[in-house]
């Protein structure tokens, strides 16, 4: 089977650097959005599916860092090798205050993150000397580095394929590492991490800044894609989206929450070319997820995958 | 100052009154039946539109207190009945399903009550201003809410601590085995209290969209700020949801009134203090 | 050594107005293996709990080694040299068994906290895991989810993960509940197996277990010692064969 997977992959990466010549501007750039967010929901998958953390505040950190770069950039004139560092920072910082949550446990620690993801929206809802408000900021240049300059969509949609691959295969020694099992083994059972040796709130502290920086991370992609930011990229339904991404694609695995990404993201955009009622399929989404995938597509090919097998076997 | 102090504080406690009505149906779901559910707001919202169909059909605002009550009892039942309830205890899934339902729920009213800011009409004897001492005017609804929001917590006080019902759903908050094994009917019970916690909340909405307006949205703020209450007051306590919808209103107010751009982050201030004292609220427990 | 691996001063643990435990007293020299048994509520459970950290005392005091630990938390007591074993089977049911020993492994050193490199990448890890595994009978199985092994493995496993601590005191709840006569000679073999310079002290409620691998004898009853002593004496003493059948 591994030969199978790694063929699988590339096979899709093939795909992926074909894409812009193959199928145009449009589906360009919702692929860009579908690898910003798929890794997105990687963050709050990192917490999720490893810790058993279930985080509703991840859109804070994305957009804490894409209103750093933002306004760094259009207020004053800061080149993008200092402006993306210091948004990834920001986001990390402000993750750094509401790792505070890990005090909490299950329903208590969703609560509090979804009250922190609140005070963050508010605050760039109303600080609008600061963050403009409803209008937010505008007019985000596309990033340069010396000489190296993008100018257009479909390079920044291969700035952002080389950036998740490279996250990918970060995240991927992240799993593996002793750090990572312990992760695993602290959502399995606290109380036997804790007789172990382990500390367990240190443990999770870290995960949650890391997962916060790579939540920045993705909003640095972000912001210089979209090339501006509002309030919305702070709000509940971003966070709540990541999560189900996450869960849509497969929580625990790496591909799972970029194939959740392209699920709810496609779906999102086939319906809104014949009906209005956008949120509502959401929300029929969330629904029927959780009510008869809750393993999403990973858990389901490996059912079918299973089945299979059997069927070989038997 | 003082005056505006005061006033301020008048606004803060009128807060509290509809933040307490919702948040102690929340705080009371979770306590007895582990069930997180994120749609309470969608419920408050679709009550308070509800509401206004009817006093824009009838014109009386008792029958849309009634009735926009009743009409989120019966969504309630069946969201819980047929969705609700094969989440079990999960509350990952429970916040994800309810989520869901909000989106769907707040969707709907778009499509039926539209975009714009509404409000509930209430009625000429409830509404304009009372002269306070000083020569101030204050608007009278406000006064009315808080008679409202204590009416109903006394009641709730009574029932829960004073009455052979409340003890049960005390001990069921404590420990559901206890009530599994007096051998009262369980399932009853829970239907009960979630039909209160419904009708609380469809007729906040009512009560609310009287002063504060009713839109596309709106069902997230609120939800959040009981959220809050239910956080600081402790998951399950009733007497945590009073005191941290007064906590709530008061700071909520005062941070309007002084710091109006950064008054989100008065919010922030209780819950890290909490998280750094006391992660379970002032009146949570281990569960 | 001139301390003891454990002394207890008058600890006690009120729930409400019960008293679990309720005064107890003990000290066990480096080395020992004490037995600790008494009928069902007489504390037991709770008096481990204590000791190892999951719960606060009302009061009274542990001293591992001369070191007062009664207010540490339980991660650092496990650095101390405690290790323990848990009444009802506490593993890592989606992990694999060699995952599982390797968090008790690195539980006590820094390696837990790298994260950039892959655990295989730790030989040494890997191979105290696959002894560990041979030793308590589950060699080969490295790679199986914990899930999915039987009952008495995983109570095999249990004790694998508590001595891949390196305890220097070990604290058994009753590492025989719930197995049949001839799992229950398996684990007593491997714990009377252990090296002498580990502490012991163990629950258990099969008296002929614990009569026969243990040095010393305490029993608890309501919360209280009422003797301690050789397991001869303890097995000849009236009082004790009272509280277990039934009359006291």
């Amino acid at each position: 089977m591994e030969k199978a997977r790694i063929a699988l992959l590339l096979v899709a990466l093939a795909a992926a650097l074909a894409l812009p010549f193959t199928a145009g501007p449009f589906w360009t750039g919702l692929v860009t959005q579908m690898y910003i967010f798929g890794l997105l929901a990687l963050s709050v998958d990192l917490l999720l599916g490893h810790a058993g953390l279930f985080s509703l505040t991840h859109a804070s950190f994305f957009a804490v860092s894409a209103y750093t770069v933002a306004i760094l950039h259009v207020r004053y004139d800061v080149p993008t090798a200092l402006a993306a560092p210091a948004g990834i920072l920001a986001g990390t910082l402000l993750a750094l205050v509401f790792g505070l949550a890990v005090r909490t446990r299950g329903v208590y620690f969703i609560l509090i993150t979804i009250a922190f993801g609140y005070v963050v929206w508010g605050v760039a809802h109303r600080w609008s000397s600061f963050t403009g408000g409803d209008n937010g900021v505008t007019n985000v240049p596309f990033p340069a580095i010396g000489a190296a300059a993008i100018t257009s969509h479909t390079q920044y949609y291969y700035l952002v394929l080389a950036a998740i691959i490279v996250c990918g295969l970060g995240y991927r020694v992240f799993m593996r590492s002793p750090f990572g099992l312990g992760l695993r083994g602290i959502k399995a059972s606290e109380s036997r991490m804790q007789s172990l040796g382990f500390r367990t709130s240190a443990h999770l502290y870290a995960a949650f800044v890391l997962s916060g920086a790579l939540a920045s991370f993705a909003g640095v992609l972000y912001v210089y894609y979209n090339k501006f930011v509002n309030p919305v990229a702070a709000s509940f339904p971003v966070s709540v989206e990541a999560a189900l991404m996450a869960i849509v694609g497969g929580t625990g695995t790496i591909i799972g929450p970029f194939l959740g990404a392209a699920v709810v993201l496609g779906l999102r955009n086939w319906v809104s070319s014949f009906f209005e009622m956008h949120a509502s399929i959401m929300g029929a989404v969330f629904i029927a997820t959780v009510l008869w995938a809750p393993q999403g597509l990973v858990g389901i090919a490996g059912r079918i995958r299973a089945r299979w097998r059997k069927a070989r076997r038997g | 100052m003082l005056t505006s102090a005061v006033l301020q504080a008048i606004n803060g406690v009128s807060l509290a009154a509809l933040l307490f009505l919702l948040a102690s149906g929340f705080t009371l779901s979770f306590g007895l039946m582990r069930v997180v559910n994120m749609a309470h707001g969608a419920y408050y919202l679709l009550g308070g539109y509800i509401g206004l169909s009817i006093v824009q059909k009838t014109g009386s605002f008792a029958l849309a207190l009634a009735g926009g009550g009743a009409a989120i009892v019966v969504l309630g039942y069946l969201i819980d009945r047929f969705l609700i309830r094969r989440t079990g205890e999960n509350h990952l899934a429970q916040v994800l399903l309810t989520v869901g339902v909000a989106f769907v729920l707040g969707d709907v009213a778009l499509q039926i009550w539209g975009g714009d800011n509404l409000m509930v009409p209430a009625p000429a004897f409830l509404k304009g201003a009372v002269v306070l001492p000083g020569g101030v005017y204050y608007p009278k609804y406000r006064f009315v809410l808080i008679f409202l929001g204590v009416i109903v917590g006394l009641v709730l006080w009574l029932l829960y601590r004073k009455t052979q019902l409340g003890a049960v759903v005390r001990a069921g908050v404590d420990d559901r085995e206890q009530v599994n094994a007096t051998g009262i009917n369980v399932d009853r019970l829970f239907v009960m209290v979630s039909a209160l916690a419904s009708f609380l909340a469809g007729m906040a909405g009512v009560a609310g969209g009287a002063f504060l307006t009713l839109y596309p949205g709106a069902e997230w703020e609120i939800l959040v700020y009981a959220l809050v209450v239910v956080i600081v007051g402790g998951l399950g306590s009733l007497e945590g949801a009073m005191i941290g919808a007064l906590i709530v209103g008061l700071l909520d107010a005062y941070g309007r009134w002084l710091l109006p751009e950064f008054s989100y982050f008065v919010l922030f201030g209780p819950i890290a203090l909490l998280m750094l004292f006391r992660p379970r609220g002032l009146f949570g427990r281990d569960h | 050594m001139a301390e003891n691996a454990l002394r207890i001063d008058e600890l006690a643990k009120v729930f409400g107005g019960l008293a679990a435990v309720d005064g107890v007293s003990l000290t066990v020299p480096a080395g020992e293996r004490r037995v600790l048994i008494g009928p069902n509520g007489a504390g037991k459970t709770t008096l481990f709990h204590c000791i190892t950290g999951t719960l606060r005392p009302t009061r009274g005091s542990v001293k591992l080694f001369g070191r007062d630990v009664t207010r540490l938390a339980e991660y650092r007591r496990t650095a101390l040299g405690m290790g323990r074993t848990f009444q009802i089977t506490n593993v890592f049911p989606d992990l694999t068994l060699g995952e599982n020993l390797a968090l008790a492994i690195v539980g006590t050193d820094r390696r837990k906290w790298v994260l950039h490199r892959p655990m295989q990448a730790y030989e040494g890890v890997r191979n105290q895991a696959l002894e560990s595994l041979e030793r308590v009978g589950l060699a080969g199985r490295a790679d199986q989810p914990a899930k999915l092994v039987s009952y008495g493995e995983r109570r095999q496993l249990e004790l694998a993960l508590a001595l891949n601590t390196r305890p220097r005191v070990l604290f058994l709840d009753e590492p025989c509940a719930g197995l049949s006569p001839a799992e229950r000679q398996r684990i007593s073999q491997m714990i009377a197996g252990l090296p002498r310079d580990i502490t012991l002290l163990m629950i258990e409620h099969d008296m002929d277990v614990a009569l026969g691998l243990a040095d010393r004898v305490t029993v608890l009853h309501q919360g209280r010692v009422i003797l301690e002593g050789s397991p001869d004496e303890v097995r000849a003493n009236a009082q004790v064969r009272d509280v277990y059948f039934g009359h006291a």
